[in-house]
């Protein structure tokens, strides 16, 4: 198994139009392209919603993490088209695609976050956005945390292989089972490292003074509100295209005869 | 498998691994190491240890070169294939510990061994006798504390009995009677004809106990050789971060008050019985008159 998947949603700083937007403009895009890619079950407008994602991909020189994040779902993409096929009977495959697609753009748009907000903007973010410091922190402090559990999670894995574990077992009990021995020893390790790391914040007087100030400052500026507004264009417009759904082109309803 | 007596137990040849960000972990990895050794692995942080050991049971896949086991391939080799014959033990036991006693811990290791019950429950009491944990049995182990925690993961992988035993950094927060234990039990593999691989810091350690020591900087092999030689070069010392140890500095003050300790003094033992004799025979031989 391998966790190299979990790459594509880890920070990386780069000097991209993208990396320098605001986290919170960030966060309107993976917000407003999960409605938008919800909004419709059909093949032709989800293709169209993932073009729209490219150019912005694209500005932020981020298409070889993108891809990578893509190629990691791929089992939940064979798992989908499987299932969907076997079981609805009525173009059965042409919806598996749609949910393929839908899918997608929902990865997407938050690796796209997680790629381009540096964990430390996040918290700023949070807090402009009114959140109390201790959650806005907590939360930062979950993500900085993912990369080192996915290390400790291959080290768990490498110490019971050690001793002869095996990854494959027959049967679903058996597969249940069998995830015993790597889940326990991580859940262990994080709620024991939760201690360590609660120990050090206060141990440096976290939370001692109910205001604190911030050595940065973040700001919605110009080029954020110009790409907030080009979010709210996409969604009228698509939002528009729903409810005309019939009166659309005969082409935006395509699907495979299967 | 008589043929293959005579070829190393462990063969790498040139072997290169490359981590997926592009970090270069291991270059141009050759060695050998025959059966009954005791070999240190030692080196600055991200010289590549860790990375070498998990080469030997295919937890990585070199990306170049190639790692003979028993004079076989381990290319095609499944890691619950080689994992029979090369125990490693890593560094921190609570990666592996998730039994609800200590014995079920120790079976788990051995339910993947085609074992019927009652050969498993004999193995099972045999380890726990040898590493004093009876009174655990029944024990969570989690509930244990470090040094008893480390026991149990160096007891599940002993119970499976490999040729190989590989440990990662093994004295690391041990007390003095865990280290003292430790020492007994791998002399005891030895003389089972097991071999031994540790990564370690310690420079003590290892010139106390180690008769080869294999020295790693940047992914390379610097050093290869008896433990006496390697860790007493100052060059390579330096150059890993290392000290020299204790006796060997001790020798060098000695010199320098006119002492000539021999070259081979470099273990504790050595050096006090060096000293004793030395004295008694300055006792024996200082004039009288001198004295005063």
């Amino acid at each position: 198994m391998s966790l190299e998947f979990l790459s594509a949603f880890k920070f990386l700083k780069k000097e991209t139009f993208l990396h320098n937007l605001d986290p919170r403009a960030k966060l309107l895009l993976a917000i407003t392209y999960t409605i938008n890619a919800l909004l419709f079950q059909e093949i032709v407008p989800l293709i169209l919603i993932l073009i729209t994602l490219l150019p912005i991909i694209l500005i932020g020189r981020l298409f070889k993490q993108w891809l990578k994040s893509i190629k990691g779902m791929s089992f939940l993409y064979i798992f989908i088209i499987v299932l969907n096929t076997l079981f609805i009977k009525d173009r059965g495959l042409s919806f598996a695609i749609a949910m393929i697609l839908r899918i997608s753009i929902m990865i997407s748009a938050f690796s796209l976050f997680f790629l381009t907000v540096d964990p430390n903007d996040l918290t700023l973010s949070l807090i402009a956005m009114k959140i109390s410091y201790e959650y806005a922190f907590s939360f930062s402090l979950a993500f900085r945390f993912v990369p080192t559990i996915a290390i400790e999670a291959q080290n768990i894995m490498d110490a019971q292989q050690s001793r002869g574990y095996e990854m494959q077992k027959k049967g679903i009990i058996n597969q249940i089972k069998n995830l015993f021995p790597l889940l326990v020893p991580l859940i262990i390790s994080s709620i024991k490292r939760a201690f360590n790391v609660a120990e050090a914040l206060e141990s440096r007087a976290f939370g001692s003074k109910k205001e604190r100030t911030f050595y940065f400052t973040i700001k919605y500026s110009t080029k954020d509100w110009i790409f907030t507004i080009y979010l709210i264009l996409l969604s009228i417009t698509l939002i528009f295209i729903k409810i005309h759904f019939i009166s659309m082109p005969l082409w935006f309803r395509w699907g495979l005869p299967v | 498998m008589k043929e293959n007596n005579s070829l190393p137990l462990v063969m790498m040849h040139d072997v290169e691994y490359i981590y997926s960000n592009g970090t270069v972990a291991l270059k141009r990895v050759s060695l050998n190491i025959n059966k009954g050794e005791f070999v240190a692995i030692m080196g600055q942080n991200g010289a590549g240890k860790t990375t070498l050991i998990r080469t030997i049971n295919g937890l990585i896949r070199p990306t170049k070169g190639e790692i003979f086991l028993e004079g076989e391939n381990i290319d095609s080799k499944t890691i619950a294939t080689l994992s029979k014959k090369v125990g490693i033990i890593f560094q921190n036991p609570t990666h592996q510990l998730f039994s609800n006693t200590v014995e079920d811990e120790i079976k788990f290791s051995l339910k993947n061994l085609n074992l019927d019950r009652e050969e498993i429950q004999i193995k099972v009491d045999k380890v726990l006798k040898e590493f004093n944990l009876e009174k655990y049995r029944k024990r969570s182990p989690l509930s244990l504390s470090g040094g008893e925690s480390k026991k149990i993961a160096v007891a599940s992988i002993i119970c499976r009995d490999p040729e190989i035993l590989v440990f990662d950094e093994p004295t690391l927060g041990q007390d003095a009677k865990e280290i003292r234990f430790f020492v007994k039990l791998i002399h005891n593999e030895i003389k089972k004809g097991k071999t031994i691989i540790m990564v370690t810091h310690s420079v003590e350690f290892t010139i106390e106990h180690s008769p080869r020591t294999i020295l790693m900087s940047g992914g390379r092999i610097i050093a290869d050789g008896p433990t006496k030689n390697v860790l007493t070069n100052e060059f390579l010392v330096e150059n890993s971060s290392l000290v020299l140890p204790q006796i060997y500095r001790l020798r060098i003050e000695l010199q320098k008050i006119g002492i000539d300790v021999p070259k081979e003094v470099v273990k504790e033992q050595e050096m006090i019985d060096f000293l004793n004799i030395y004295l008694e025979n300055k006792t024996t031989s200082i004039p009288e008159g001198r004295l005063n």
